[in-house]
Protein backbone atom coordinates (compact mmCIF):
# COMPACT_ATOMS: atom_id res chain seq x y z
CA UNK A 1 0.00 0.00 0.00
CA UNK A 2 3.02 2.67 0.84
CA UNK A 3 5.89 2.80 -1.02
CA UNK A 4 7.84 3.58 2.84
CA UNK A 5 10.31 1.04 4.01
CA UNK A 6 9.20 -1.77 5.84
CA UNK A 7 8.08 -1.82 9.55
CA UNK A 8 8.34 -4.98 10.40
CA UNK A 9 10.65 -7.00 8.99
CA UNK A 10 10.72 -10.73 10.00
CA UNK A 11 13.08 -13.15 8.66
CA UNK A 12 13.70 -16.74 9.08
CA UNK A 13 12.76 -17.19 12.79
CA UNK A 14 12.09 -19.94 14.29
CA UNK A 15 11.00 -21.08 17.13
CA UNK A 16 11.39 -24.26 20.02
CA UNK A 17 9.52 -25.25 23.03
CA UNK A 18 12.46 -28.24 24.10
CA UNK A 19 13.24 -30.10 21.17
CA UNK A 20 9.78 -29.13 18.87
CA UNK A 21 10.37 -27.02 16.49
CA UNK A 22 6.58 -24.51 16.46
CA UNK A 23 8.10 -22.12 13.72
CA UNK A 24 10.07 -22.73 10.84
CA UNK A 25 11.56 -19.93 9.81
CA UNK A 26 8.68 -17.58 9.00
CA UNK A 27 9.75 -14.04 7.04
CA UNK A 28 7.31 -11.55 6.20
CA UNK A 29 7.29 -7.95 5.94
CA UNK A 30 5.11 -5.09 7.19
CA UNK A 31 4.85 -1.94 5.89
CA UNK A 32 2.34 0.75 7.62
CA UNK A 33 -0.71 -0.24 8.34
CA UNK A 34 -1.96 -3.45 9.21
CA UNK A 35 -1.83 -7.33 8.92
CA UNK A 36 -4.08 -10.16 10.12
CA UNK A 37 -2.71 -13.34 11.16
CA UNK A 38 -5.15 -16.13 10.51
CA UNK A 39 -5.02 -19.89 11.25
CA UNK A 40 -6.18 -22.58 13.25
CA UNK A 41 -5.74 -23.80 16.83
CA UNK A 42 -2.30 -24.77 17.46
CA UNK A 43 -0.91 -23.48 13.64
CA UNK A 44 1.57 -21.77 15.72
CA UNK A 45 0.28 -17.62 16.15
CA UNK A 46 0.52 -17.53 19.85
CA UNK A 47 4.35 -18.69 19.38
CA UNK A 48 4.68 -15.99 16.60
CA UNK A 49 3.90 -13.11 18.80
CA UNK A 50 5.98 -14.40 21.84
CA UNK A 51 9.12 -14.89 19.37
CA UNK A 52 8.50 -11.66 17.98
CA UNK A 53 8.17 -9.68 21.79
CA UNK A 54 11.17 -12.06 22.79
CA UNK A 55 9.03 -13.86 25.51
CA UNK A 56 10.56 -17.16 26.48
CA UNK A 57 9.39 -19.71 26.23
CA UNK A 58 9.51 -20.52 23.28
CA UNK A 59 13.65 -20.30 22.45
CA UNK A 60 13.84 -18.53 19.22
CA UNK A 61 16.42 -18.12 16.35
CA UNK A 62 16.28 -15.95 13.65
CA UNK A 63 15.88 -11.85 12.86
CA UNK A 64 12.97 -9.20 13.70
CA UNK A 65 13.96 -5.53 12.66
CA UNK A 66 11.53 -2.92 13.58
CA UNK A 67 12.21 0.22 11.33
CA UNK A 68 15.72 -1.53 10.32
CA UNK A 69 17.08 -2.24 14.12
CA UNK A 70 17.67 -5.43 14.80
CA UNK A 71 15.81 -6.84 17.81
CA UNK A 72 16.04 -10.76 17.13
CA UNK A 73 17.81 -12.29 20.49
CA UNK A 74 17.12 -8.76 22.73
CA UNK A 75 14.91 -9.58 26.30
CA UNK A 76 11.53 -8.25 25.56
CA UNK A 77 11.84 -5.37 28.03
CA UNK A 78 14.37 -3.90 24.86
CA UNK A 79 12.04 -5.16 22.03
CA UNK A 80 9.39 -2.91 24.26
CA UNK A 81 11.39 0.20 24.59
CA UNK A 82 12.12 -0.41 20.78
CA UNK A 83 8.59 -0.07 20.14
CA UNK A 84 6.60 -3.09 19.68
CA UNK A 85 3.55 -2.99 21.88
CA UNK A 86 2.36 -6.38 23.12
CA UNK A 87 -1.25 -7.31 23.88
CA UNK A 88 -1.13 -10.71 24.90
CA UNK A 89 -4.34 -13.30 24.95
CA UNK A 90 -6.16 -13.30 27.33
CA UNK A 91 -5.55 -9.68 28.53
CA UNK A 92 -2.96 -11.12 31.00
CA UNK A 93 -3.91 -8.08 33.52
CA UNK A 94 -1.83 -7.74 36.80
CA UNK A 95 -4.66 -9.82 39.58
CA UNK A 96 -3.19 -7.23 42.60
CA UNK A 97 -3.10 -3.95 40.75
CA UNK A 98 -6.66 -1.60 39.80
CA UNK A 99 -7.20 -0.30 36.47
CA UNK A 100 -5.09 3.01 37.51
CA UNK A 101 -2.46 1.34 38.27
CA UNK A 102 -1.98 -0.63 35.44
CA UNK A 103 -1.76 2.62 33.41
CA UNK A 104 0.47 4.60 35.86
CA UNK A 105 3.18 2.07 36.46
CA UNK A 106 4.25 2.02 32.55
CA UNK A 107 7.79 3.87 32.60
CA UNK A 108 8.11 7.14 32.63
CA UNK A 109 10.55 7.49 30.08
CA UNK A 110 8.14 5.08 27.66
CA UNK A 111 5.44 7.39 28.59
CA UNK A 112 7.30 10.68 27.52
CA UNK A 113 8.46 9.84 24.16
CA UNK A 114 5.13 9.96 22.79
CA UNK A 115 1.66 11.25 22.38
CA UNK A 116 0.21 8.67 24.79
CA UNK A 117 -0.25 9.63 28.39
CA UNK A 118 -2.62 8.02 31.14
CA UNK A 119 -4.94 11.03 29.88
CA UNK A 120 -5.17 9.92 26.47
CA UNK A 121 -5.96 6.47 27.16
CA UNK A 122 -8.63 7.46 29.25
CA UNK A 123 -9.77 9.93 26.41
CA UNK A 124 -10.08 7.38 24.28
CA UNK A 125 -11.27 4.54 27.05
CA UNK A 126 -13.64 6.87 28.69
CA UNK A 127 -15.44 3.59 30.27
CA UNK A 128 -11.98 2.86 31.87
CA UNK A 129 -11.71 6.15 33.93
CA UNK A 130 -15.13 5.31 35.23
CA UNK A 131 -13.53 2.04 36.86
CA UNK A 132 -10.26 3.46 37.61
CA UNK A 133 -10.36 1.73 41.24
CA UNK A 134 -11.36 -1.19 40.53
CA UNK A 135 -8.95 -4.19 40.09
CA UNK A 136 -8.63 -5.79 36.72
CA UNK A 137 -10.66 -8.93 37.60
CA UNK A 138 -13.76 -6.48 38.44
CA UNK A 139 -13.30 -5.73 34.31
CA UNK A 140 -15.92 -6.80 32.13
CA UNK A 141 -14.09 -8.73 29.09
CA UNK A 142 -14.03 -5.70 26.58
CA UNK A 143 -13.15 -3.46 29.34
CA UNK A 144 -9.92 -5.88 30.16
CA UNK A 145 -9.37 -5.68 26.62
CA UNK A 146 -8.94 -1.75 26.51
CA UNK A 147 -7.04 -1.97 29.32
CA UNK A 148 -4.65 -4.54 27.83
CA UNK A 149 -4.71 -1.98 24.86
CA UNK A 150 -3.93 0.86 26.73
CA UNK A 151 -1.59 -0.06 28.87
CA UNK A 152 0.61 -1.13 25.76
CA UNK A 153 -0.57 2.44 23.86
CA UNK A 154 0.97 4.11 27.21
CA UNK A 155 4.91 2.76 25.92
CA UNK A 156 4.20 4.58 22.79
CA UNK A 157 4.59 1.74 20.51
CA UNK A 158 5.02 2.37 16.49
CA UNK A 159 3.61 -1.58 16.23
CA UNK A 160 1.29 -3.22 18.43
CA UNK A 161 1.09 -6.66 18.39
CA UNK A 162 -2.44 -8.04 19.41
CA UNK A 163 -2.96 -11.54 20.43
CA UNK A 164 -6.78 -12.17 19.65
CA UNK A 165 -8.16 -9.17 20.71
CA UNK A 166 -12.09 -10.26 20.09
CA UNK A 167 -11.55 -13.72 22.04
CA UNK A 168 -14.49 -14.02 24.47
CA UNK A 169 -16.42 -10.69 23.44
CA UNK A 170 -19.88 -10.11 22.24
CA UNK A 171 -20.37 -9.22 18.77
CA UNK A 172 -21.00 -5.31 19.66
CA UNK A 173 -17.92 -4.86 21.52
CA UNK A 174 -16.21 -6.32 19.12
CA UNK A 175 -17.83 -3.60 16.75
CA UNK A 176 -16.03 -0.71 19.06
CA UNK A 177 -12.68 -3.10 19.53
CA UNK A 178 -12.28 -2.86 15.62
CA UNK A 179 -13.32 0.68 15.53
CA UNK A 180 -10.43 1.60 17.92
CA UNK A 181 -8.38 -0.49 15.76
CA UNK A 182 -9.16 1.69 12.61
CA UNK A 183 -8.52 4.46 14.97
CA UNK A 184 -5.12 3.69 15.87
CA UNK A 185 -4.11 2.72 12.60
CA UNK A 186 -5.35 6.11 10.55
CA UNK A 187 -3.11 7.20 13.53
CA UNK A 188 0.10 5.85 12.29
CA UNK A 189 0.40 2.75 14.70
CA UNK A 190 1.36 -0.52 12.74
CA UNK A 191 -1.35 -3.31 13.70
CA UNK A 192 -0.39 -7.02 13.51
CA UNK A 193 -3.06 -8.59 14.78
CA UNK A 194 -3.37 -12.46 14.96
CA UNK A 195 -7.52 -13.10 14.79
CA UNK A 196 -9.17 -16.47 14.74
CA UNK A 197 -12.57 -15.18 13.59
CA UNK A 198 -11.57 -14.46 9.50
CA UNK A 199 -14.60 -11.94 9.65
CA UNK A 200 -13.21 -10.24 12.04
CA UNK A 201 -9.67 -10.06 10.61
CA UNK A 202 -10.76 -9.16 6.97
CA UNK A 203 -12.26 -6.38 8.86
CA UNK A 204 -9.40 -5.46 10.51
CA UNK A 205 -6.66 -5.87 7.58
CA UNK A 206 -6.66 -5.89 4.10
CA UNK A 207 -3.75 -8.29 4.21
CA UNK A 208 -3.96 -11.74 5.94
CA UNK A 209 -1.06 -14.23 6.84
CA UNK A 210 -2.22 -18.15 6.85
CA UNK A 211 -0.38 -19.79 9.49
CA UNK A 212 -0.53 -23.63 8.79
CA UNK A 213 2.16 -25.88 10.93
CA UNK A 214 4.45 -23.09 11.92
CA UNK A 215 4.55 -21.80 8.50
CA UNK A 216 3.09 -18.55 7.16
CA UNK A 217 1.31 -20.83 4.13
CA UNK A 218 -0.44 -17.98 1.87
CA UNK A 219 0.10 -14.25 2.30
CA UNK A 220 -3.29 -12.65 0.44
CA UNK A 221 -6.11 -10.26 0.72
CA UNK A 222 -8.88 -10.20 3.47
CA UNK A 223 -11.78 -10.33 -0.07
CA UNK A 224 -9.69 -12.84 -1.81
CA UNK A 225 -9.59 -15.41 0.87
CA UNK A 226 -13.76 -14.26 1.95
CA UNK A 227 -14.89 -15.65 -1.55
CA UNK A 228 -12.06 -18.36 -1.97
CA UNK A 229 -13.95 -21.37 0.21
CA UNK A 230 -11.73 -24.03 -0.91
CA UNK A 231 -8.84 -21.84 0.26
CA UNK A 232 -10.79 -21.48 3.94
CA UNK A 233 -11.89 -25.49 4.10
CA UNK A 234 -7.84 -26.05 3.49
CA UNK A 235 -6.36 -23.52 5.57
CA UNK A 236 -9.11 -22.75 8.66
CA UNK A 237 -11.36 -25.57 8.74
CA UNK A 238 -15.18 -25.05 7.13
CA UNK A 239 -16.04 -23.59 10.13
CA UNK A 240 -14.64 -20.48 10.20
CA UNK A 241 -16.52 -19.39 7.08
CA UNK A 242 -19.61 -19.09 9.60
CA UNK A 243 -18.65 -17.83 12.35
CA UNK A 244 -16.67 -15.08 10.00
CA UNK A 245 -19.96 -14.10 8.57
CA UNK A 246 -21.67 -13.87 12.10
CA UNK A 247 -19.27 -11.44 12.83
CA UNK B 1 -5.32 -11.97 45.04
CA UNK B 2 -2.89 -10.17 47.10
CA UNK B 3 -2.59 -6.50 47.78
CA UNK B 4 0.36 -5.43 49.35
CA UNK B 5 -0.58 -1.85 50.08
CA UNK B 6 -3.83 -2.15 52.46
CA UNK B 7 -5.91 1.00 51.80
CA UNK B 8 -5.93 3.74 54.47
CA UNK B 9 -9.34 4.37 55.69
CA UNK B 10 -10.65 6.47 57.99
CA UNK B 11 -10.62 4.20 60.25
CA UNK B 12 -7.02 2.81 59.73
CA UNK B 13 -5.91 6.16 60.09
CA UNK B 14 -7.33 6.96 63.23
CA UNK B 15 -6.00 3.52 64.25
CA UNK B 16 -2.20 4.44 63.14
CA UNK B 17 -2.16 7.54 65.11
CA UNK B 18 -3.35 6.37 68.10
CA UNK B 19 -0.81 3.60 67.77
CA UNK B 20 2.01 5.69 67.16
CA UNK B 21 0.70 7.96 69.79
CA UNK B 22 0.99 5.16 72.43
CA UNK B 23 4.04 3.96 70.90
CA UNK B 24 5.89 7.78 71.74
CA UNK B 25 4.58 7.37 75.33
CA UNK B 26 6.35 3.80 76.10
CA UNK B 27 9.56 5.89 77.85
CA UNK B 28 6.73 8.00 80.15
CA UNK B 29 4.69 5.16 81.09
CA UNK B 30 6.92 2.29 81.82
CA UNK B 31 10.32 1.31 83.46
CA UNK B 32 13.33 2.29 81.71
CA UNK B 33 13.92 -1.32 81.26
CA UNK B 34 10.48 -1.76 79.52
CA UNK B 35 11.73 0.97 77.32
CA UNK B 36 15.47 0.14 77.34
CA UNK B 37 15.54 -3.94 76.71
CA UNK B 38 11.77 -4.74 75.40
CA UNK B 39 10.71 -1.28 73.60
CA UNK B 40 13.57 -0.34 71.92
CA UNK B 41 14.15 -3.62 70.65
CA UNK B 42 10.89 -4.18 69.08
CA UNK B 43 11.47 -1.06 67.35
CA UNK B 44 14.67 -1.95 65.55
CA UNK B 45 14.10 -5.79 64.82
CA UNK B 46 10.52 -4.41 62.98
CA UNK B 47 12.54 -2.33 61.10
CA UNK B 48 14.66 -5.21 59.78
CA UNK B 49 11.85 -7.33 59.64
CA UNK B 50 9.76 -5.04 57.63
CA UNK B 51 12.76 -4.71 55.03
CA UNK B 52 12.24 -8.31 54.45
CA UNK B 53 8.48 -7.68 54.24
CA UNK B 54 8.79 -4.85 52.09
CA UNK B 55 10.71 -6.98 49.46
CA UNK B 56 8.36 -10.57 50.26
CA UNK B 57 5.31 -8.94 49.77
CA UNK B 58 5.85 -6.22 47.16
CA UNK B 59 8.39 -7.88 45.52
CA UNK B 60 7.70 -11.67 45.67
CA UNK B 61 11.37 -12.10 46.98
CA UNK B 62 11.97 -13.87 50.57
CA UNK B 63 15.27 -12.98 51.09
CA UNK B 64 17.11 -14.78 53.74
CA UNK B 65 20.15 -12.02 53.26
CA UNK B 66 18.79 -9.37 55.51
CA UNK B 67 19.91 -9.96 59.15
CA UNK B 68 23.56 -10.44 57.36
CA UNK B 69 23.10 -6.81 55.71
CA UNK B 70 21.88 -5.64 59.22
CA UNK B 71 25.15 -6.88 60.19
CA UNK B 72 27.18 -5.37 57.43
CA UNK B 73 25.48 -1.70 58.67
CA UNK B 74 26.36 -2.50 62.30
CA UNK B 75 30.03 -4.02 61.81
CA UNK B 76 31.31 -1.31 59.65
CA UNK B 77 29.57 1.54 61.96
CA UNK B 78 31.04 -0.45 65.52
CA UNK B 79 34.30 -0.54 63.25
CA UNK B 80 34.71 3.12 62.03
CA UNK B 81 33.54 4.72 65.46
CA UNK B 82 35.65 2.07 67.48
CA UNK B 83 38.89 2.15 66.11
CA UNK B 84 39.22 5.11 63.47
CA UNK B 85 37.00 7.09 66.11
CA UNK B 86 35.17 8.56 63.17
CA UNK B 87 31.85 10.78 64.44
CA UNK B 88 29.24 8.16 65.00
CA UNK B 89 26.94 10.47 62.59
CA UNK B 90 29.51 10.04 59.54
CA UNK B 91 30.19 6.15 60.84
CA UNK B 92 26.41 5.45 60.56
CA UNK B 93 26.12 6.54 56.71
CA UNK B 94 28.95 5.14 56.26
CA UNK B 95 27.69 1.98 57.70
CA UNK B 96 24.00 2.19 55.61
CA UNK B 97 25.83 2.95 52.41
CA UNK B 98 27.90 -0.35 52.65
CA UNK B 99 24.70 -2.17 53.61
CA UNK B 100 23.48 -0.62 50.66
CA UNK B 101 26.18 -1.46 48.27
CA UNK B 102 26.10 -4.88 50.03
CA UNK B 103 22.74 -5.42 49.03
CA UNK B 104 22.80 -4.00 45.52
CA UNK B 105 25.88 -6.63 44.45
CA UNK B 106 23.70 -9.59 46.56
CA UNK B 107 20.52 -8.13 44.60
CA UNK B 108 22.02 -8.38 41.23
CA UNK B 109 22.99 -11.77 41.81
CA UNK B 110 19.97 -13.14 43.34
CA UNK B 111 17.97 -11.18 41.12
CA UNK B 112 18.09 -13.17 38.43
CA UNK B 113 16.51 -16.41 40.73
CA UNK B 114 13.38 -17.57 42.00
CA UNK B 115 11.81 -18.98 44.78
CA UNK B 116 14.01 -21.63 45.97
CA UNK B 117 16.92 -20.48 44.74
CA UNK B 118 16.47 -17.20 45.38
CA UNK B 119 16.26 -18.12 49.35
CA UNK B 120 19.54 -20.36 48.47
CA UNK B 121 21.45 -17.61 47.29
CA UNK B 122 20.40 -15.05 50.33
CA UNK B 123 21.20 -17.83 52.70
CA UNK B 124 24.88 -17.88 51.33
CA UNK B 125 25.13 -14.75 51.41
CA UNK B 126 23.95 -15.09 55.11
CA UNK B 127 26.67 -17.47 55.83
CA UNK B 128 29.54 -15.93 54.01
CA UNK B 129 28.86 -12.72 55.51
CA UNK B 130 28.74 -14.84 59.37
CA UNK B 131 31.82 -16.14 58.73
CA UNK B 132 33.42 -13.25 57.23
CA UNK B 133 32.91 -11.26 60.37
CA UNK B 134 33.52 -14.18 62.93
CA UNK B 135 37.00 -14.85 61.26
CA UNK B 136 38.76 -11.04 60.34
CA UNK B 137 40.36 -9.67 63.11
CA UNK B 138 39.79 -6.62 62.06
CA UNK B 139 36.25 -6.51 62.91
CA UNK B 140 37.22 -8.46 66.28
CA UNK B 141 36.54 -11.88 65.67
CA UNK B 142 34.61 -13.97 67.78
CA UNK B 143 34.05 -11.23 70.43
CA UNK B 144 33.08 -8.80 67.86
CA UNK B 145 33.48 -5.16 69.14
CA UNK B 146 32.49 -3.90 72.34
CA UNK B 147 32.13 0.10 73.25
CA UNK B 148 30.40 1.40 70.64
CA UNK B 149 28.87 4.24 72.82
CA UNK B 150 26.75 6.65 70.80
CA UNK B 151 27.18 10.29 70.51
CA UNK B 152 25.38 12.11 74.18
CA UNK B 153 22.40 11.95 74.71
CA UNK B 154 22.17 8.36 73.00
CA UNK B 155 25.59 6.71 74.86
CA UNK B 156 23.66 5.14 77.58
CA UNK B 157 21.20 3.11 76.24
CA UNK B 158 20.44 0.67 79.58
CA UNK B 159 19.89 3.64 82.02
CA UNK B 160 18.24 6.49 79.71
CA UNK B 161 16.84 4.89 77.29
CA UNK B 162 14.29 7.54 75.99
CA UNK B 163 16.57 9.83 73.55
CA UNK B 164 17.63 6.91 71.79
CA UNK B 165 14.24 5.07 71.48
CA UNK B 166 13.05 8.19 70.23
CA UNK B 167 15.68 8.05 67.51
CA UNK B 168 14.72 4.69 66.68
CA UNK B 169 10.88 5.26 66.51
CA UNK B 170 11.51 8.48 63.70
CA UNK B 171 13.98 6.23 62.03
CA UNK B 172 10.72 3.60 61.99
CA UNK B 173 8.36 6.05 61.04
CA UNK B 174 10.57 7.51 58.19
CA UNK B 175 10.98 3.49 56.75
CA UNK B 176 7.86 2.95 56.85
CA UNK B 177 6.40 6.15 55.12
CA UNK B 178 9.36 5.88 52.16
CA UNK B 179 8.45 1.78 51.83
CA UNK B 180 4.50 2.70 51.79
CA UNK B 181 5.52 5.81 49.62
CA UNK B 182 7.69 3.48 47.38
CA UNK B 183 4.82 1.05 47.04
CA UNK B 184 2.88 3.71 45.38
CA UNK B 185 5.32 5.03 42.28
CA UNK B 186 5.29 3.61 39.06
CA UNK B 187 8.23 1.76 40.53
CA UNK B 188 6.74 0.08 43.25
CA UNK B 189 3.48 -1.02 41.55
CA UNK B 190 5.89 -2.31 38.82
CA UNK B 191 7.89 -4.08 41.22
CA UNK B 192 4.52 -5.43 42.23
CA UNK B 193 3.63 -6.80 38.42
CA UNK B 194 7.00 -8.23 38.65
CA UNK B 195 6.06 -10.01 41.32
CA UNK B 196 2.57 -10.72 39.88
CA UNK B 197 4.08 -12.17 36.23
CA UNK B 198 7.72 -11.28 34.94
CA UNK B 199 7.63 -12.59 32.03
CA UNK B 200 4.24 -9.85 31.33
CA UNK B 201 5.86 -6.90 33.10
CA UNK B 202 9.55 -7.60 30.82
CA UNK B 203 7.01 -7.22 27.86
CA UNK B 204 5.72 -3.80 28.86
CA UNK B 205 9.40 -2.42 28.83
CA UNK B 206 10.38 -3.79 32.90
CA UNK B 207 13.76 -4.71 33.28
CA UNK B 208 12.93 -7.25 35.88
CA UNK B 209 16.37 -7.69 36.91
CA UNK B 210 17.02 -4.11 37.25
CA UNK B 211 13.37 -3.76 38.90
CA UNK B 212 14.17 -6.46 41.51
CA UNK B 213 17.71 -5.17 42.00
CA UNK B 214 16.91 -1.95 42.88
CA UNK B 215 14.01 -2.83 45.69
CA UNK B 216 16.80 -5.13 46.92
CA UNK B 217 19.06 -2.48 47.42
CA UNK B 218 16.57 -0.09 49.32
CA UNK B 219 15.84 -2.79 51.63
CA UNK B 220 19.32 -3.56 52.37
CA UNK B 221 19.35 0.39 53.51
CA UNK B 222 16.71 -0.44 55.97
CA UNK B 223 18.07 -3.41 57.07
CA UNK B 224 21.73 -1.32 57.26
CA UNK B 225 19.85 1.34 59.34
CA UNK B 226 18.40 -0.99 61.65
CA UNK B 227 21.59 -2.65 62.29
CA UNK B 228 23.77 0.70 63.12
CA UNK B 229 20.03 1.39 65.52
CA UNK B 230 20.54 -2.17 67.45
CA UNK B 231 24.66 -1.30 67.66
CA UNK B 232 24.11 1.77 69.24
CA UNK B 233 21.15 0.27 71.18
CA UNK B 234 23.39 -2.70 72.62
CA UNK B 235 26.35 -0.95 72.46
CA UNK B 236 28.33 -3.75 70.84
CA UNK B 237 28.36 -6.26 67.67
CA UNK B 238 29.38 -9.32 67.56
CA UNK B 239 29.09 -12.54 65.42
CA UNK B 240 26.45 -14.54 67.76
CA UNK B 241 24.28 -10.78 66.16
CA UNK B 242 23.93 -12.45 62.58
CA UNK B 243 24.03 -15.90 62.76
CA UNK B 244 21.83 -18.28 61.04
CA UNK B 245 19.51 -18.58 63.98
CA UNK B 246 18.83 -14.90 63.90
CA UNK B 247 18.41 -15.33 60.02
CA UNK B 248 15.86 -17.46 60.93
CA UNK B 249 14.78 -15.04 63.76
CA UNK B 250 13.85 -12.64 61.53
CA UNK B 251 11.87 -14.28 59.09
CA UNK B 252 9.72 -15.90 61.85
CA UNK B 253 9.17 -12.27 63.26
CA UNK B 254 8.24 -11.03 59.58
CA UNK B 255 6.23 -14.13 59.10
CA UNK B 256 4.39 -13.95 62.57
CA UNK B 257 3.74 -10.23 61.53
CA UNK B 258 2.42 -10.97 57.98
CA UNK B 259 4.37 -10.58 55.49
CA UNK B 260 1.68 -8.66 53.29
CA UNK B 261 1.19 -5.61 55.21
CA UNK B 262 4.26 -3.60 56.47
CA UNK B 263 2.80 -2.98 59.70
CA UNK B 264 3.12 -6.68 60.44
CA UNK B 265 7.00 -6.10 60.92
CA UNK B 266 6.33 -4.64 63.91
CA UNK B 267 3.62 -6.53 65.52
CA UNK B 268 5.74 -9.53 64.63
CA UNK B 269 8.38 -7.75 66.46
CA UNK B 270 6.04 -6.65 69.47
CA UNK B 271 4.59 -9.92 70.41
CA UNK B 272 7.88 -11.88 69.39
CA UNK B 273 10.47 -9.20 71.94
CA UNK B 274 7.50 -9.87 74.32
CA UNK B 275 7.74 -13.46 74.29
CA UNK B 276 11.55 -13.63 74.27
CA UNK B 277 12.14 -11.27 77.26
CA UNK B 278 8.81 -12.68 80.02
CA UNK B 279 8.88 -16.62 78.84
CA UNK B 280 12.27 -16.89 78.83
CA UNK B 281 12.21 -16.30 82.76
CA UNK B 282 9.16 -18.41 83.07
CA UNK B 283 10.13 -21.39 80.93
CA UNK B 284 13.30 -23.06 79.67
CA UNK B 285 11.87 -23.86 76.39
CA UNK B 286 11.43 -20.76 75.16
CA UNK B 287 12.02 -22.34 71.93
CA UNK B 288 9.49 -24.73 71.97
CA UNK B 289 7.17 -22.24 72.55
CA UNK B 290 7.92 -19.54 70.18
CA UNK B 291 8.24 -22.70 67.56
CA UNK B 292 4.28 -23.73 68.73
CA UNK B 293 3.19 -19.93 68.32
CA UNK B 294 4.65 -19.90 64.97
CA UNK B 295 2.78 -22.63 63.39
CA UNK B 296 -0.30 -21.93 65.14
CA UNK B 297 -0.44 -18.42 63.18
CA UNK B 298 0.58 -20.13 59.83
CA UNK B 299 -2.10 -22.35 60.14
CA UNK B 300 -4.69 -19.61 61.65
CA UNK B 301 -4.06 -16.90 59.35
CA UNK B 302 -1.44 -16.83 56.54
CA UNK B 303 -1.13 -13.40 56.46
CA UNK B 304 0.20 -13.31 60.22
CA UNK B 305 -0.93 -11.06 62.76
CA UNK B 306 -2.11 -7.98 60.71
CA UNK B 307 -3.87 -10.52 57.93
CA UNK B 308 -5.46 -11.88 61.33
CA UNK B 309 -6.18 -8.20 61.82
CA UNK B 310 -6.81 -6.89 58.74
CA UNK B 311 -9.45 -9.96 58.57
CA UNK B 312 -11.56 -9.29 62.12
CA UNK B 313 -11.68 -5.98 60.47
CA UNK B 314 -13.26 -7.10 57.48
CA UNK B 315 -15.81 -8.97 59.62
CA UNK B 316 -17.21 -5.99 61.40
CA UNK B 317 -17.74 -3.76 58.26
CA UNK B 318 -18.90 -6.74 56.47
CA UNK B 319 -22.51 -5.12 56.26
CA UNK B 320 -21.72 -2.09 54.84
CA UNK B 321 -19.66 -4.33 52.38
CA UNK B 322 -22.26 -6.01 51.01
CA UNK B 323 -24.48 -3.13 50.80
CA UNK B 324 -22.08 -1.40 48.51
CA UNK B 325 -21.52 -4.52 45.99
CA UNK B 326 -25.24 -4.94 45.93
CA UNK B 327 -25.38 -0.63 44.99
CA UNK B 328 -22.30 -1.82 42.18
CA UNK B 329 -24.14 -4.44 40.94
CA UNK B 330 -27.15 -2.54 40.20
CA UNK B 331 -25.59 -0.05 38.17
CA UNK B 332 -23.62 -3.23 37.10
CA UNK B 333 -22.13 -2.32 33.09
CA UNK B 334 -24.00 -3.36 30.51
CA UNK B 335 -22.25 -6.40 29.44
CA UNK B 336 -23.40 -9.45 31.05
CA UNK B 337 -21.71 -11.92 33.22
CA UNK B 338 -21.05 -14.28 30.35
CA UNK B 339 -18.45 -11.78 29.05
CA UNK B 340 -16.99 -11.62 32.44
CA UNK B 341 -13.74 -12.75 32.37
CA UNK B 342 -11.66 -13.36 35.45
CA UNK B 343 -7.98 -12.81 34.58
Amino acid sequence: MSSEASMLEVDGLSAFYGEARVLDEISFTLHEGSAAIVGRNGMGKTTLCRAIMGITPPDSEGSVLLDGRELGGEPSYVICSAGIGYVPQGRELFPSLTTDEHLRMIGGRLVARGRWDVDAVYGLFPQLARRRRLSGAQLSGGEQQMLAIGRALLTNPRLLLMDEPSEGLAPAIVDELLETCHRLRDEGIGLLVVEQNLGVAGRLADRLLVMVSGRIEHDTHAAELLEDEEAQRRYLGVESMATGEGA
Amino acid sequence: MIRYRGAWTVGTRVVLVLVLLAVALVPAFFSTYFTGAVALKVLWLGLAAASLTFLSGQGGMVSLAQTALFGVGGYITARLMVFEAMSPWLAALIGVGAATAAGLVVGSIASGSRVIYFLMITLAFAVVAYLFFSQVSTFGGHTGINGVFAPAPLDNPTLKPTAVYYVCLACCVVAYLLLRYVGRTPFGLALQAVRDEPARANALGFDVRLHRTLAFALAAAIAGVAGVLATWQTTRISPGTIDVTRTIELLVVAVIGGLYRLEGAWLGAFVYVLLDTYLRGLSGRFETWIGIAFVAIVLLSPGGLAGLLARIDEEVRRPERKRRRRRRRRRAPRLGSALRRTG
